[in-house]
């Protein structure tokens, strides 16, 4: 027998792995172009590229929050929810 | 209406058959498709080359054909094989039928941009047209690598006998561990492709770099198959452990949840990886002497853009183990 | 196909909690620490300018390493922590490595391994911000770009800790269960070696330097 609750539960579920898995695909592909620019600008301007990596990694990690704020959704529908 | 289980199970098999030729035609024919324009525009550009253009076209659409030449593998075992009569059976054709399907579209999509580049190689630098056939050939059998986990995904689920399993859970576990081998395939296909195609085009503007500019690329396409290689991880657990028996709807929703976090999940970092890949290796072809910087941060770009695939593997493994 | 789940492991009652020890990572790890011991005592004997094959090996991965600390961290930073970058990286490697020789198995295999030097690594540049920027600088980074923000900041710092383990062992895992299941279903024949030379030397190498480069890029983005 199938009750509400267990619906509820299901439902988490299924919600936690629909935000996790389409939430990883924005943050991805735009840190790819981040990193693919990067790689360009090295290697216009190698002289720089201590600090072209930085920027790059200052920039993808803006680019990842997304991605986070989809793993917190995750989280807290698998463990509060 | 009560249908008995039989017929259920033929309506699975002609279903996932149908799947898997139809979403694996998907990719294989935009990646030829793509091949052969650029091989027109290359014939147009330098018309004495057509001969080598035009065989070199031929056998970069075989291999992108390959992928699709899987799934229809699939699609006539789906059609043509007898399955035991179990109501396991339902869910085995259909993920079968899913993740062959879907795993051959980044494959066909992927093989046909590092061909594409190979024949408008030609066209610009003739003389390299043996180097360029090489690498295109290397660079094209490696996108094919995530179709060829989706069928092997597909064969043990056809293969396995999962009728001593408990029905309720592990209908979902085989259903997602389809679904993630076959989205998982998805990026992993496309971006192998495009650091395929960097490299093509590379070595025919500068033909001097061959050697590092190969290199690289299969370093940068081995990264790039990473997150391909979580959404098989994923799918193995699903199908080898054993989950006790419910009646009640979480359990298996968070097995198919698990197999459609880790399928999409990896569509996004694949692609990021394969854009990283692209920039560095054609940066390495007109600047070689800074391949040591450009590698480095080709890889920790590249590393970066996969930690959301990695989050997402994190959360099918709670999906799986812990909830 | 049993081999998938199996653990040797030693069960130590402590203060009403069960301690769990996985003897085979225990005893793969030193393994792997008394080779890289026996290599560095080895290596480092007799420094001649005529350098022995093990000298060479030795100084490659330390002007390597050392150069590219360097580039990252700056001269005068890079003294202090090129050293444990390289010990790290050739620990990695190995551990890597080990499960290419039959009946050994790589460490890294187990999530304990990776998360604890992902973990050590987040002490690490955690402290070398502190040490560089002050405290007060150090806390004010997390209030970027608004004070609510915070928890965001921190949750995006821990899940650093999370990528960079489940990266390691998540390829090196994968590639185990791999080789195993392929050669369950060809019968050993043939393809094994192939794989472990693409699993393990390659993928693990790759998989090795990711790891070391990224624990030096996360102590060069807390230093600057």
């Amino acid at each position: 027998m199938i009750e509400g609750a267990d619906i509820v539960k299901a439902a988490a579920f299924l919600g936690a792995g629909i935000s996790m898995g389409v939430g990883a695909i924005g943050p991805g592909v735009g840190e790819g172009m981040a990193a693919a620019k990067a790689c360009e600008a090295i290697g216009k301007n190698p002289k720089e590229a201590g600090l072209l990596t930085r920027t790059m990694l200052v920039g993808q990690a803006v680019s990842e929050s997304t991605g986070i704020y989809s793993l917190v959704i995750a989280l807290l529908l698998l463990f509060v929810v | 209406m009560a249908y008995d289980i039989q017929t259920w199970v033929s309506v699975a098999a002609f279903t996932g058959g149908g799947m898997a030729m139809g979403f694996g035609a998907i990719g294989a024919a935009i990646g030829e498709g793509y091949t052969a324009a650029s091989a027109n525009e290359a014939i147009g550009r330098n018309p004495e080359q057509s001969g080598d253009i035009f065989k070199s076209m031929l056998v970069g659409q075989a291999i992108a054909e390959s992928a699709s030449i899987f799934a229809l593998v699939i699609a006539l075992m789906l059609l043509f094989t007898n399955f035991p009569s179990h109501i396991l059976s339902v869910p085995v054709l259909l993920g079968a039928g899913l993740c062959m399907g879907l795993g051959a579209i980044g494959s066909g999509v992927g093989s046909g941009f590092p061909a594409g580049a190979a024949c408008k190689g030609m066209s610009r630098q003739p003389a390299m047209s043996n180097r360029l056939t090489t690498n295109m050939l290397i660079g094209s059998a490696v996108c094919q690598t995530p179709a060829i986990f989706s069928l092997v995904v597909s064969f043990i689920l056809l293969f396995t006998d999962f009728s001593a399993n408990p029905v309720s859970p592990t209908w979902a576990a085989i259903l997602g561990a389809g679904i993630s081998s076959g989205f998982g395939a998805i990026g992993s296909g496309l971006g192998g492709g495009l650091v395929a195609q960097a490299s093509c085009e590379g070595i025919s503007r500068q033909p001097l770099t061959v050697t590092p500019v190969t290199n690289v690329m299969l370093l940068g396409q081995a990264v790039t198959q990473t997150t391909a290689i979580y959404a098989l991880l994923v799918s193995f657990i699903l199908m080898f452990k054993s989950f006790p028996a419910t009646d009640a709807l979480a359990p298996p929703m968070a097995l198919l949840a698990a197999g459609i976090c880790m399928g999409i999940g990896a569509i996004g970092p694949a692609v990021g990886e394969g854009f990283a890949g692209q920039g560095a290796v054609a940066w390495i072809a007109r600047n070689e002497k800074h391949i040591a910087d450009l590698t480095r941060s080709m890889l920790v770009g590249q590393a970066v853009a996969e930690s959301t695939g990695i989050y997402s593997l994190v959360i099918a493994l709670v999906l799986i183990f812990v909830v | 196909m049993e081999d998938l789940g199996r653990i040797h492991q030693i069960i130590v009652p402590f203060f009403g909690h069960n301690m769990t020890f996985n003897l085979e990572v225990m005893i793969m790890t030193w393994i792997v620490i008394s080779a890289l011991l026996c290599f560095g005592f080895l290596a480092a004997q007799k420094k001649s300018l005529l350098p022995s094959p093990l000298q060479v090996v030795g100084e490659l991965f330390v002007v390597h390493l050392f150069a590219l600390t360097e580039d990252a961290l700056g001269e005068e930073l890079s003294k202090k922590y090129a050293p444990l970058i390289c010990a790290l990286f050739m620990f990695l490697l190995l551990s890597n490595w080990l499960g290419i020789i039959p009946h050994l198995e790589e460490p890294t295999k187990d999530l304990n391994t990776p998360l604890s030097l992902g973990i050590m690594g987040f002490c690490i540049a955690h402290y070398a911000g502190i040490r560089a920027k002050g405290l007060k600088t150090y806390l004010k980074g997390y209030c970027e770009p608004m004070f609510i923000m915070a928890p965001l900041n921190v949750i995006g710092e821990l899940a650093k800790v999370i990528s960079i383990s489940f990266r390691l062992f998540g390829n090196i895992m994968g590639g185990a269960i791999i080789i195993l299941v392929v050669s369950y279903l060809t019968f050993s024949i043939i393809t094994p070696p192939f794989l472990n030379a693409f699993f393990g030397a390659f993928v693990g190498t790759i998989q090795a330097f990711v790891f070391t480069m990224l624990t030096v890029v996360y102590i060069a983005v807390q230093v600057n």
